[in-house]
């Protein structure tokens, strides 16, 4: 009808719907009322801030409210604000004022600001009065007053200023009642810094844990770089070798029957899928067959043939991988063997009995067919022990044997052993073969080297002769003073004790060549004089000796930059190639029985249960030991992430590292 | 442990210039350091809140609300001095729920009794005179429409 009666009904029907906007719950005389003053004089500029705080009440109501503890308690906000306010200081400034004396005029100021040495304004003189004489503040004024030299007030020689001022009682207890409320704040004051302090060593601390876990993690990216390093050389190399199978096979520079060598292959393993799902750390399978003490082991790959040897058992075993079950032995070899190595099919052991044998693994395979104890015609016994002379081919058994196997009821078959060798005179300790050659060190203080091809040894390394005839380019090397005792029973018969193992036991350690490794023309052998010896096989001389372990050397490797040797010494030692200086020292707790080492750790058998892990990149030590040996480790090998571990509790241990 | 609270009468009266003024460079002060003390910055907010302006209030709560975030010991108070914020700023919903909160953790606390009572003064007090408008909106419309009738009529 009219905008009037509009106006009515719509601004009663707006306070309805803002009340509809409103909680519904509120719906009372109160909100319907509150309305209209929003609307007619309530209306003010809404600004940005007002939403922030009405969009925060929301949250903050949401959030949790503890119980007030520590200063918030003894102190509240209110009482640190009548403490920290500047009026709280109006009390003091107030009783100051009430000391204040009435002087006649000192000229302090200018005094001051005089001392100081500022212009001052000239003090206004008329309004100054005359001073006392005895003032002594005054000494400067007295020509200047000369004229007038009563003081008005002070007759009597000066009292002191105290003296004529009464503040009366009233006035004093007041101001003993304000002191006392001012020490309160003092207080108070003293608790919310104190407060503040800690807080802020709080947040320091935080801060500097922060920080030290970004350090740990740029060590840990520096490992992974390492890490892709390794990874791609693996990568071009196989490159090459893809690119190499996919040309017609013209001029193959290597006999097919030898592999390349898998301990300088750096990149990645082949890994089964499942390898991934392991747990890092763990030993997942347990190879149980042997008897006595593993001496030496080796495998093709991972998940693929093991093959572990132990004392007082002259017959290797190998195993394969990926069922953890025992295929078969290698019969041959009359003593202990000492040292294996596994290329792909190709195995060569090193034995007490002073040969080196090289089998055929797939050969072993065969024999599965066999039954045990089937007896067939012996007539093949005889050629066994007519092996003589160097590079024969002579047939051994690689016969698989039954659970329960009697000597006697073995028979003969093509066995699994291709070839021996033999040339030493005491038992083969230490070996390594890559390509066609191989370099077997033994205890008759020689390293020999033989062509596979031919099986015959084209040259014999004397390193007694080595010892008492040191390279002449050494400088400063005065050999027998830093060689530790034992070397003056090198020239008989080496024989040295052990250093206890974790549990207490210890054996005679007699393997002159405790380890030795080649590449190209270039050797290194550890041996029990405690010296690492760098030779030159086209000469056969060595051209360096480095010098530093106090035990015999058990176990070495080396790659382009590092040679790492342990020793009984208790110690690992970590030298340069090029320069032959140290560049680390390991210690440990017991003899260092075995290791290898990649760019990123070294992992060694130390002499206890665990197989102790060194990180090259944070310098940390760690060990394995879930579902690990009962006794002490002593021989590893590991590519990439899997590692066979073989102890004194005759186990072989598989792990995913 | 009651917590020591002001009556909402000590919100009334507000500082004098100078003293919000020391307060405000204290503030600054510790701002451009770096680190600003709890007690520095309750300090100048309470002493906005207190202001009888509209801007310094709601500054005032905006640095409350930072303190009840950042100090969870401090909240219980926090919830007390944003109850009273809000209430000198006319946000009664807001500080009625603040107080309610109050009161929840701790019933006995005499100044949130007070301050609760008083927001429902407020309130209703408001409601009457909204009526009132409306009341006097609706007189003032009949009259309106009286007249018109009745001069339609007339003529």
């Amino acid at each position: 009808m009219t905008p009037r009666v509009f106006n009515a009904a719509t601004v009663s029907g707006r306070p309805r719907a803002s009340v509809g906007g409103a909680s519904s719950s509120a719906l009372d005389f109160a909100t319907l009322g509150r309305a209209p003053m929003r609307l007619g004089f309530g209306s003010r500029r809404v600004t940005s801030r007002d939403l922030q705080i009405v969009e925060a009440t929301e949250e903050l109501l949401q959030q949790e409210v503890p119980e007030p503890e520590g200063v918030a308690q003894n102190v509240s906000l209110f009482k640190g604000f009548k403490a920290t306010i500047p009026s709280a200081d109006k009390s003091r400034i107030r009783r100051r004022q009430t000391r204040n004396v009435e002087t006649p005029r000192l000229g302090l100021k200018q005094l001051g600001m005089s001392a100081r040495g500022l212009l001052g304004d000239e003090e206004d003189h008329d309004g100054a009065s005359v001073a006392s004489e005895e003032d002594v503040v005054m000494v400067g004024r007295t020509d200047r007053n000369g004229r007038g030299r009563r003081v008005k007030a002070k007759r009597k020689g000066r009292q002191s200023l105290s003296a004529s001022k009464t503040l009366g009682t009233d006035e004093l207890v007041r101001q003993t009642h304000e002191i006392e409320r001012d020490k309160e704040n003092i207080h108070v004051r003293r608790a919310l810094i104190n407060n503040e302090i800690e807080e802020i060593t709080h947040k320091i601390e935080a801060l500097d844990a922060i920080r030290a876990k970004l350090e740990q993690d740029l060590l840990r990216l520096q490992e992974e770089e390492l890490e892709l390093d390794d990874e791609l050389e693996g990568v071009r190399e196989r490159l090459e070798m893809e690119e190499a199978a996919s040309q017609p096979a013209r001029s193959r520079s290597r006999p097919s029957n030898l592999p390349p060598s898998s301990r300088r292959r750096k990149g990645p393993a082949f890994l089964p899928s499942e390898h991934d799902e392991l747990p890092p750390g763990v030993a997942f399978m347990s190879l149980e067959s042997h008897t006595t003490p593993i001496t030496a082991l080796d495998f093709s790959e991972p998940y693929g043939t093991l093959v572990s040897a132990s004392q007082e058992d002259s017959q290797p075993r190998v195993w394969d991988l990926l069922s953890g079950e025992e295929i078969g032995r290698l019969r041959g070899h009359r003593g202990t063997v000492k040292c294996i190595q596994v290329e792909d099919q190709i195995c060569l052991t090193g034995s007490e009995d002073c040969t080196v044998r090289v089998w055929d693994l797939r050969r072993v395979d065969e024999d599965e067919e066999w039954e045990a104890g089937e007896m067939l015609s012996l007539s093949d016994v005889a050629e066994e022990d007519e092996s003589t002379g160097e590079g024969e081919r002579a047939k051994a058994n690689g016969i698989k044997e039954g659970e329960s196997s009697r000597p006697s009821s073995v028979a003969e078959r093509e066995g699994a052993c291709i070839r021996v060798l033999e040339g030493h005179t005491k038992a083969v300790t230490a070996m390594y073969f890559e390509d066609e050659c191989l370099v077997t060190g033994a205890s008759d203080k020689t390293m020999r080297q033989w062509d596979l091809n031919t099986g015959q040894c084209v040259m014999t390394m004397d390193i007694l002769w080595a010892i008492s005839h040191p390279p002449t380019s050494a400088p400063g090397a005065a050999l027998p003073a830093h060689l530790f005792p034992g070397a003056a029973a090198a020239a008989g018969t080496f024989a040295v004790p052990t250093p206890p193992y974790a549990d207490g036991t210890w054996e005679l350690y007699q393997d002159f060549v405790g380890a030795l490794q080649f590449w190209g023309y270039g050797l290194v052998s550890g041996s029990g004089d405690g010296a690492v010896r760098m030779w030159d096989m086209r000469t056969g001389q060595p051209h360096r000796t480095l010098l530093g372990h106090t035990g015999p050397v058990t176990c070495l490797q080396f790659d382009e930059l590092h040679i790492v040797t342990g020793s009984l010494d208790k110690s690992i030692r970590i030298w340069d190639v090029r320069t032959g200086g140290i560049f680390e020292t390991l210690k440990y707790d017991h003899a260092v029985t075995a290791l290898q080492f990649d760019t990123r750790k070294i992992v060694a058998a130390t002499g206890e249960n665990g197989v102790k892990i060194y990180n090259r990149t944070s310098m940390q030590h760690s060990t394995l030991m879930t579902n690990g040996h009962t006794r002490p480790v002593e021989r590893l090998r590991y590519m990439d992430r899997y590692m066979a571990s073989g102890g004194r509790d005759s186990v072989v241990k598989i792990w995913a590292l | 442990m009651p917590t020591e609270l002001p009556y909402a009468a000590d919100a009334e009266e507000s500082l004098s210039f100078d003293e919000l003024e020391v307060l405000r460079l204290q503030y600054q002060k510790e701002l451009s350091q770096g680190h600003v003390t709890v007690q520095t910055k309750f300090n100048y907010a309470w002493g906005l809140v207190k202001s009888p302006m509209r801007e310094h209030q709601a500054e005032g709560v905006r640095l409350l609300q930072e303190i009840y975030r950042a100090e969870p010991a401090r909240r219980r108070e926090c919830l007390y001095y944003l109850a009273l914020g809000h209430y000198k700023m006319g946000n009664y919903e807001e500080a009625r729920r603040f107080n309610a909160l109050l009161l929840d953790k701790e019933p006995s606390n005499l100044q949130a009794q007070s301050l609760a009572s008083l927001i429902d003064q407020r309130v209703t007090r408001e409601g009457y005179i909204g009526m009132a408008i409306v009341g006097g909106v609706a007189a003032l419309s009949t009259l309106a429409l009286a007249t018109i009738i009745r001069r339609a009529s007339r003529k």
